[in-house]
């Protein structure tokens, strides 16, 4: 071979591979095989598999970001790449957690459930961090902005899998009317055909010659698309299939380039052609390194010219490894010794000749019962069938259990299964979907009868092309298999285990304990001792655990039914679902027209939704945001401040019947308000709990805006599309949002209308002309703008409705005008603050979904004689009558020095010294909680029990610790009582 | 991940849709006429059978529009989307073999990936 070679690291050592080797083929060219240590015992694993379905071989990628848990059996080398194995410490030759493996008896089925109860806090402090240390598997990756991207398909037919089956299959549609995909999860199309010796020739042409020319002639067809290195992972309902595609096999990282593909398929039909997984035996130290399946050595031959080993052990249970005697023997080396379970008259003729010819030694009727070495494979003993025990030294054994269908998409779609008596495996049975199954996922081992099933099952087609195809194979045609999930052990050493899941390093023993610990449904059993709960899914190990399952139980496998599988198929990376939705594609950011205005005055920012809003104002670098609301609090009631209302909801109502939705709409009765007022509005669920406040505007009977919450936006106007198309359709009424078309500015304070005034000196804003709760439209330079009267905070105040492209520049002109009032900018915080001195409500701080307006003492808000609004019927209901329910009260600490916590529970007792005797009777929590500047006290608001009734009563707050601080329960408006000041 | 056949729109990936509850609950005519018990029964109670069952939906991500539709809840199938205020079908026009996935028994789930014996 004159290839160039490859250089990689593997834990800090270089390597050369060829180019088309995975890890693990490479490292295998080298003679590495110890590749990582287990999940709980720290055992020495090395290469199992040559596949996806390798569940030992997991290594952690350290110039892709880290990237953990990778499957040396499928991830390709480049030059550079640089490896590490995983789950040691300190090296991988001697790592001190495989004391685990002595200790091994502690740490059996239900280990975690049984030992990490106790004493409390523990596991928090001691047990966690331990076993987070011990038991795992790869590091997490570092921190990388993914490349990703989503692609989606809308075809009629996608071939999952682009083997032998799958190759007829797309033969069959190669230049129709139908709209194919055909997706391979290797490098290279042609599945058995390019991993075994069982196929001689088709149609009198090497089979790698038939292969290059179908897929030719598939290329060519113009109707079919294939995808290589994509890995179907998940089948859902619907005719709905999720692939991910490699683009950056066998290349190093390019950071700017979609790394993973994950691509959506609505399909009309799928042809499942995924194929088999070949399964293993379970015997004593099965688990290491030098134990291989057969069928995986010989893809190592075929595939990538590797040669795992020169004369390893084979043994099995099947007439399938004939095919791997004749891949080595045909390179001119000899096994060690070949054992087959089976009796000897049952074994195929081939086989037997072939071994004799080449003189190798025979074991038929034997089995293997153990693995002798520390690190990897040294001897193996055999029982033969004089049940004696002989020993061979060998460096490798090549085991076979048997095949089962690739049936995980299948089930995943919802497919029905049956037990298999001729090949022992569970295959599909009814289909749920309109799926086909062809090959040997439909159990069907069967080169000859494969042509009878594609004809057949792509009958109802039409159009579809004749198949011309005729197979010489090498090897015995007929599948034949005994039964042996495990072998019997000789000897018990500590040490000596013999596994059922190597990944989660699950022992038989494990399993047979948690039978006896009446674990006897597979799905418990599953959760119980996490067989097939690993990355790999027990891929090649789970029949077999249904099988010694079975034997316990004295019951058919059929009967104990398999666990359900769930996509996906394999292991996908979280960089590939989120694709191009990440940091700042993740969510939209949203924006005032005066961002940049309060990011110049050090605006500290709060994520209110989408909504980027100033939550207090940096006055100077050490100002802390206490002391920035307290300033900006104390000065609005002193004068004036300003906040951005920009992202309140806004929405317009027009219509005919426009009065008659708002009325539905809200608690009040807006019927005898005048045109240009506004009136401060609860919008009510049916069930009578407040979904959000808001101004309603009337300009007319037909016309009116509305405003809502910041986060309730979408909500609200959801909600009115809602009841105006399906429950009052026969309404005349439109909804538009008109959010964004304007910025809103909230002037608060003693001093606005002498600001107010100044800026728009042709408006009279006395109170005659501009009363409470008024609004107007005014010319304002080549536009208009809205101000409305209304109050936020309790004091005098306006809000100005303008247009975004006028937002900034007015909104610096307020402040022009405004020097010698030291006009304050307040953010969310501080306006928090200013309503709860006011008792004003918060939508989603006071009230939870739970809260009634009668809760809230608003019934002055609910337009009593109105027939019907949405929620009234629920307000006369027995319960939300009822004096009991929590009501919402003031709260003040007696000693005015002190702070209450928002959240704290609000009781009677006193007293909280340990030990209490008694439950505490909570009769409440506390909702909103502020140190008011103006009243020089916390002011509280809190929903209690009975609480319009506990006015004047002294309650306790608990706190952080068994301190409770004493308050009086008040009414919740602390600062003008009267409120004066908004009438100003 | 199933699609949806939207009324106003054609068919498009679920994604685009929200499900509305149970159709045809007509809010009570005067609500202020009728008991405690039956307001409840409108405002919390829905059928939410196993089986076929008229729903409303709304295309959220696409024309708005809320429509009603048949669903098999059992097995996802879409069977009829009508407009609103166009009458339902009446559910005897689908065969209500609550065919689900494993062949489970008609109240409950469970996940039966083999067929009983
Ligand atoms: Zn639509």
């Amino acid at each position: 071979m004159t290839e160039s070679k490859i250089y990689f690291k593997f834990d800090g050592k270089k390597y050369a591979g060829n180019e088309g080797d995975t890890i693990a083929a490479a490292l295998l060219r080298n003679n590495v095989r110890l590749i990582g240590r287990s999940f709980k015992y720290h055992r020495p694993r090395g290469i199992y598999t040559c596949g996806i379905e390798e569940p030992n071989a997991l290594v952690q990628i350290i110039n892709e970001h880290n990237e953990p848990n990778v499957r040396a059996t499928v991830k390709k080398i480049y030059e550079g790449m640089i490896i590490k194995s995983q789950n040691r410490w300190p090296s991988l030759k001697t790592d001190l957690g495989s004391i685990n493996n002595i200790l091994s008896p502690i740490f059996s089925a239900g280990f975690y459930y049984k030992t990490f109860m106790g004493p409390k806090g523990f596991w928090k402090n001691v047990y966690e961090p331990l076993i987070r240390r011990t038991a795992g598997l790869g590091k997490p990756p570092k921190e990388f902005k993914s490349k990703s991207i989503h692609q989606h398909h809308n075809v009629d037919i996608i071939i999952v899998g682009g083997g032998l089956s799958g190759l007829l299959a797309a033969k069959k549609f190669a230049g129709t009317n139908y709209d194919v995909l055909l997706v391979e999860r290797e490098d290279a199309l042609g599945g058995i055909l390019k991993n075994a010796n069982k196929i001689k020739s088709i149609n009198d042409q090497s089979s790698n010659d038939w292969l290059e020319k179908t897929e030719r002639l598939i290329r060519n067809s113009n109707n079919i698309k294939i995808l290589k290195n994509t890995l179907v992972t998940t089948y859902n309902f619907s005719d709905h299939l999720i692939a991910l595609e490699d683009k950056n096999v066998g290349k190093p990282q390019n950071n700017e380039k979609p790394e993973l593909v994950l691509h959506k398929i609505r399909t009309k039909h799928t042809i499942l052609a995924n194929g088999h997984i070949e399964r293993f035996i379970t015997f004593r130290n099965n688990d290491l390194p030098g134990v291989m399946l057969a069928a995986s050595f010989e893809k190592y031959l075929n595939r990538y010219g590797v040669v795992p080993d020169e004369s390893p052990v084979i043994f099995t249970n099947n007439s399938s490894t004939y095919s791997l005697l004749k891949s080595l023997t045909d390179l001119g080396h000899k096994p060690k010794a070949y054992v087959d379970i089976r009796d000897q008259k049952n074994i195929e003729k081939e086989t037997v000749d072939l071994l004799e010819k080449l003189n190798i030694p025979f074991y038929p009727k034997s089995e293997i019962e153990g693995c002798e070495g520390q690190k990897e494979v040294k001897k193996v003993s055999i029982r033969t069938k004089k049940n004696q025990i002989s020993k061979i030294k060998t460096s490798m054994l090549c085991v076979s259990g048997g095949f089962n269908p690739d049936i995980h998409l299948f089930t995943q779609s919802k497919g029905l299964l049956k037990w298999d008596k001729d090949h022992l495996t569970f295959k599909p049975d009814r289909i749920f979907q309109k799926t086909i199954t062809l090959g040997s996922v439909s159990g069907n081992f069967s080169y000859e009868k494969l042509l009878v099933e594609v004809e057949k099952k792509l009958s109802e087609f039409e159009g579809l092309n004749e198949l011309e195809v005729k197979f010489e194979l090498s090897g015995p045609e007929k599948f034949q298999i005994k039964e042996l999930w495990e072998t019997k052990q000789e000897k018990k050493s500590l040490w000596s285990k013999s596994f059922i899941d190597l990944q989660n390093d699950v022992t038989t023993k494990d399993l047979k304990q948690a039978v006896n610990e009446g674990f006897n449904r597979i799905e418990h059993l599953k959760r119980f001792t996490t067989n097939s709960m690993g990355t790999d899914q027990g891929k090649i190990s789970s029949i077999n655990a249904l099988g010694i399952v079975s034997k316990i139980l004295k019951k058919d496998i059929s009967e104990v039914g398999t666990t359900t599988y769930r996509p996906p198929y394999s292991p996908v990376n979280f960089s590939a679902i989120a694709g191009r939705s990440t940091y700042e594609f993740y969510d939209p950011e949203r924006k005032t027209p005066l961002h940049s205005w309060h990011i110049n005055q050090n605006a500290v920012f709060e994520n209110v939704g989408q909504w980027k809003r100033p939550w207090y104002f940096k006055k100077s670098e050490d100002e802390t945001m206490h002391q920035s609301v307290q300033r900006e609090a104390e000065q609005v009631r002193k004068t004036a401040g300003i906040l951005d209302g920009s992202t309140l909801g806004k929405i317009e109502i027009k219509g005919k019947d426009a009065l008659t939705f708002v009325n539905l709409m809200y608690t009040n009765s807006f019927t005898k308000m005048k045109p240009k007022t506004g009136r401060y509005a609860l919008m009510l669920g049916e069930d009578g709990m407040i979904k959000d406040d808001g101004i309603v505007c009337k300009i007319n009977d037909q016309h009116f805006i509305v405003t809502t919450t910041t986060g309730n936006a979408a909500s609200v106007l959801a909600h009115m599309e809602e009841y105006a198309q399906t429950e009052w359709p026969n309404l005349n009424v439109y909804m538009n949002s008109i959010t964004e078309q304007f910025a809103t500015f909230n002037l608060s304070g003693p001093k606005s209308r002498v600001i107010m005034s100044r800026v728009f000196n042709d408006i009279d804003f006395s109170n005659d002309k501009f009363p409470f709760m008024s609004f107007d439209n005014f010319k304002y330079l080549d536009t208009e703008i809205r101000i409305l009267r209304a109050s936020f905070t309790g004091e005098l105040g306006y809000e100005i409705y303008v247009p975004p492209s006028h937002a900034l520049k007015l909104w610096q002109k307020i402040f022009m005008y405004s020097r010698d009032f030291d006009l304050v900018p307040y953010g969310t915080e501080t306006m928090h603050l200013l309503r709860a001195e006011k008792g004003y409500i918060i939508v989603g701080q006071d009230t939870d979904g739970t809260v009634t307006p009668l809760d809230l003492n608003l019934n002055w808000m609910i337009g009593k004689k109105k027939k019907d609004f949405i929620g009234k019927r629920s307000l006369t209901r027995i319960d939300i009558v009822r004096e009991s329910r929590k009501q919402l009260v003031g709260l003040v600490p007696i000693d005015k020095t002190l702070g209450i916590e928002e959240g704290q529970h609000v009781i009677e007792q006193k007293d909280l010294s340990l030990p209490i005797k008694d439950p505490v009777d909570m009769l409440g929590h506390v909702t909103s909680s502020y140190f008011s500047p103006n009243l020089n006290h916390s002011v509280a608001m809190a929903l209690i029990r009975s609480g319009k009734r506990k006015i004047g009563s002294r309650l306790f707050v608990s706190t952080e610790n068994l301190n409770t601080i004493a308050v009086e329960v008040v009414e919740p408006n602390f600062i003008d009582p009267k409120n004066e000041r908004m009438m100003l | 991940m199933f699609t949806i056949r939207c009324p106003y729109c054609g068919e498009r990936d679920q994604s685009e849709f929200s499900n509305g509850g149970e159709a045809h609950v007509a809010r009570p005519k005067d609500p202020e006429q009728i008991s405690d018990r039956e307001w409840s029964e409108y405002v919390f109670i829905r059928a939410n059978p196993k089986g076929i069952y008229y729903e409303r939906w709304v295309h959220t991500h696409g024309c708005k529009k809320w429509f009603n539709a048949v669903r098999n809840t059992s097995t996802d199938e879409i069977l009829k989307v009508y407009k609103i205020g166009e009458n339902p079908p009446p559910l005897k026009e689908f065969k209500n073999t609550i065919k689900t996935p494993s062949g489970e028994p008609d109240v409950g789930s469970g996940n039966f990936s083999v067929k009983k014996p």
